[in-house]
């Protein structure tokens, strides 16, 4: 039994995760190539509610 | 006696009185004075006062630099001295810039990007490779060579101490940012790339591949993005040939089953030829021109009824599958190409944009499909495509409605936009995009370059208000929070200022332009030797671009509307309608002065919401350290990108559209607006049309809706990962066990060079749901 964990292989380590996002209007696909700035300014993000109780024609109007 | 001095360095060399005696004499000069004799007097004087107050001492160069000055002022040469401190002045800066220059050279050497933020400048340079440090040395070189010797001091001053941005001021003396490619034209009986000539192409998959050896060799030629304007269009005609192909070679089948004819290649060569002279017209892949009836008879003069209709059957149906599978690869290729082909050295891939949504030709739909389908399908292991940048057109009677006849398209617009953040949307109905619109000329359709710059009116020629062929010259974008800072809320003074700013950047702008113009055909073998700039076709290889240029824009930008109201008023234009309605007030006063210098000197000047990425945190920075932290101005590592209400400021999308949809108007240089969406939106494709229809019926010229991709590339899992993968539930940078991802039937390959991940059976399951749910009375709308 310890024999079999020994020679289990582990995939993956010190591998991280992608995060594609938009910066200035092209996709990058990490944000390792974010300069500082742009990373704060990611990092500050929040998302925009589509069910926000303000009525599409008010602003359409 | 003096006969040695120490240099800088610290190296002694023999003392010469005559370089003394020079430097007064330039001095002298530079004030109107001419008398040698008295300069060799002076330096003399130094001499006697250096030996009685150095002693034994070899004296340094600046203790005789200031014996000089003591002399002068001394001996009551008051205008001399001011020269000579002037000039003393002057290389003092030089000097500091050599050696500032040398420390940026050695930290881009031996630091990593992960260390090093100018390493990422650029977020598409990969600046640790050995051509992206190649670039970022001449980059930062030519900088301060152009700080030093090529601006007008008052713009190098106004740039260094952030009170302007003059964008890409690495390539100052060197080209212009952008251009539309008209590829059409550019096919049209071949082109070179300057290494080799390409025949006009005949088949779908070579217009994709010269579409992309075009933009690559175009962006060799100019420091910013390329954009084909009319994607759609462009790829017609490949769709076009490679279905008159695939039929005749069918048909050329068809004979040999259905008709026993030995010969059947050369009789079916025949019989389209012959066709083809006699009805005008090309087999296509509708199939509603008349062609196969007129087929259907020639073939009856030797063939039965039957026999005939198996033929024709049998040669559509296959042209039809081929020509299918033909395009789909072509836009795979074009795809892969984009995110693999390098330029500029190898250090980055072409900034691409393609604009299309708008060709309603059967073979420019089939173009449109497959590219879209290729993007959906993503690259080699299923990644997102970073580019090309996918601008879909949206236009109501062409794709906008039920019943349009690119409706479907639209709608798959969507889709894939909901899964990989491209297509962006442009709204061709916005007023400002409209007054250009004339039906069946694709070429006065808006397009915009992916980052969002926008060239389509045309002072300088009003009857060539078309997008082809044309593009940016430069930009330079003020530091509106600065001014505001600076005002102490005083509005009027506040505006004052923004002229001076406005002026400066004016004249900046103007000066460049005079560089550029200056430059020959022979600068851009490409751009204007191949004739892709507008009516640079016209001209000789040796023949100064100044006057084609002038179709180019030149762009004044700004960033931090929103820190700039509030530092004048206290609140931005997301929270308060006071606040609001002096935003528009400052981005329309920009634009009306953008308007008069285009009129005062027959130059597209133009208006544009400044792209940040370099920027975003350059501004805030010098700020920071002059006026200290400000709540809400200073107090962030970045200004807020133009005219957006600020990424941090919770407000609803409807209202963040309506909110930044007046300032799309004001800005015909570019712009954009971005919603961003929780969770998967694929799980609510209703909620995203919804979001796109919004900005469209707001006025937006140009949107796209941000979501979170993210991708494990150990199990492949692509969608939104928090902590830990929703698949296989590592975390970052832990590892699996290798039978945990056999069990989840990921791990196929052992030998692999990848990790772990051969294809994503299990994605589309695993998506979770986002929790967006929609207003029914928005829905009705």
């Amino acid at each position: 039994m310890e024999n079999k964990i020994m020679q289990e292989q582990i995939i993956g380590e010190g591998v991280g995760f992608e995060r594609i996002r938009r910066i200035t209007g092209y996709l990058v696909g990490t944000l390792d190539r974010f300069n500082n700035a742009k990373r704060a300014e990611e990092h500050d993000r929040v998302k925009h509610d589509v069910a926000a109780s303000c009525s599409l024609e008010e602003h359409t109007a | 006696m003096i006969e040695q001095i120490v240099k800088r360095d610290g190296r002694k060399v023999p003392f010469e009185i005559e370089k003394i005696a020079a430097a007064i004499f330039g001095a002298a000069q530079a004030s109107g004075g001419q008398d040698r004799q008295m300069a060799r007097e002076l330096a003399e004087q130094v001499k006697e006062v250096l030996e009685a107050t150095a002693g034994d001492q070899t004296p340094t160069v600046e203790q005789i630099q200031d014996t000089v000055e003591k002399v002068l002022i001394e001996s009551g040469h008051a205008r001399t001295a001011k020269k000579y401190i002037l000039y003393r002045n002057e290389r003092t800066r030089v000097r500091e810039m050599n050696t500032r220059l040398m420390k940026v050279y050695e930290d881009l050497t031996f630091q990593s990007s992960l260390e090093n933020d100018v390493k990422r400048e650029n977020a598409n340079i990969d600046g640790d490779t050995a051509m992206g440090t190649m670039l970022k040395y001449g980059s930062e070189g030519s900088k301060q060579f152009y700080e030093m010797f090529i601006l007008d001091p008052k713009h190098a001053k106004a740039h260094r101490e952030g009170d302007i941005h003059i964008h890409d001021l690495d390539f100052l003396t060197l080209t212009t940012t952008c251009c539309q490619i008209d590829l059409l034209k550019l096919f049209k009986d071949g082109f070179s790339t300057g290494h080799g000539f390409l025949r006009e192409p005949n088949d779908i998959r070579s217009y994709s591949a010269l579409a992309c050896i075009a933009i690559q060799s175009n962006q060799n030629d100019q420091h910013g993005g390329q954009s084909v304007p009319n994607f759609d269009y462009s790829m017609a005609p490949g769709v076009r040939k490679t279905f008159r192909k695939r039929y005749q070679d069918d048909l050329a089948k068809a004979l040999e089953v259905f008709a026993e004819d030995e010969d059947n290649e050369v009789d079916a060569k025949a019989l389209t030829e012959r066709v083809e002279r006699q009805t005008g017209k090309w087999a296509c892949l509708a199939g509603d021109n008349g062609y196969d009836e007129a087929m259907a008879e020639a073939l009856s003069e030797t063939l039965d009824p039957q026999a005939v209709q198996r033929c024709l059957r049998f040669a559509r149906k296959y042209a039809d599958k081929e020509t299918r599978q033909a395009t789909y690869q072509a836009m795979e290729a074009l795809v892969h190409n984009l995110n693999t082909m390098h330029s500029r050295a190898g250090a980055q891939i072409p900034f691409s944009s393609l604009n299309y949504g708008t060709d309603t030709s059967p073979e420019g739909r089939l173009a449109m499909e497959q590219l879209l389908l290729a993007t959906e399908a993503g690259l080699g292991n299923g990644e997102t495509p970073i580019f090309p940048i996918h601008i879909f057109k949206v236009k109501e009677g062409v794709n906008y409605n039920e019943g349009d006849p690119n409706y479907d398209l639209f709608k798959l617009a969507c889709r894939v936009s909901a899964k990989r953040m491209f297509p962006n949307f442009s709204f061709l109905d916005a007023p400002f995009n409209k007054q250009f619109y004339k039906p069946g000329h694709p070429e006065t359709e808006c397009a915009y370059m992916g980052c969002r710059t926008r060239v389509i009116a045309n002072q300088y020629d009003p009857s060539r208000e078309i997008v082809t062929g044309r593009g940016n010259l430069s930009f330079t974008s003020i530091n509106l929070p600065r001014i505001a800072l600076r005002s102490h809320g005083d509005i009027d003074w506040f505006f004052e200022d923004l002229d001076r700013k406005i002026d400066l950047v004016v004249g900046q702008l103007l000066d460049r332009y005079r560089i550029q113009a200056a430059k020959k055909v022979r600068n851009y073998p490409f751009l204007m030797g191949e004739g892709v700039w507008i009516d640079s076709d016209k001209l000789g290889p040796d023949d100064t671009v100044g006057e084609v240029l002038k179709h180019g824009t030149l762009t004044m930008g700004f960033i931090g509307l929103a820190e700039t109201l509030k530092a004048l008023i206290g609140k931005h234009h997301g929270e308060s309608d006071e606040a609001q309605n002096l935003g528009l007030e400052i981005v329309s006063h920009m634009r009306q002065r953008m308007d008069q210098e285009a009129e005062k000197h027959g130059l597209n000047f133009s208006l544009i919401a400044t792209p940040a990425e370099g920027l975003s945190g350059r501004f805030v920075k010098i700020d920071r350290e002059r006026f200290g932290t400000i709540e809400g101005v200073t107090d962030r590592d970045y200004y807020t990108n133009s005219f957006h209400v600020p990424v941090y400021y919770p407000i609803g999308a409807f209202e963040k559209i309506a909110r930044e949809a007046p300032y799309h108007e004001m800005t015909n240089g570019g712009h954009i607006s971005y919603i961003e969406l929780d969770g998967d939106p694929t799980q609510n494709l209703e909620a995203f049309e919804t979001v796109v229809r919004a900005m469209k019926e707001a006025g937006i010229g140009y949107g796209a809706i941000n979501h979170p991709i993210d991708r494990d590339p150990v199990c492949g899992y692509t969608g939104i990962i928090g902590e830990t993968c929703p698949r296989c539930g590592r975390h970052e940078g832990e590892g699996v066990p290798l039978s945990k991802l056999q069990k989840l039937g990921l791990y196929r390959d052992l030998n692999s060079t990848t990790i772990g991940y051969h294809g994503d059976p299990a994605e589309e399951a695993d998506r979770r749901p986002n929790t967006l749910t929609i207003v029914k009375d928005q829905e009705r709308k």
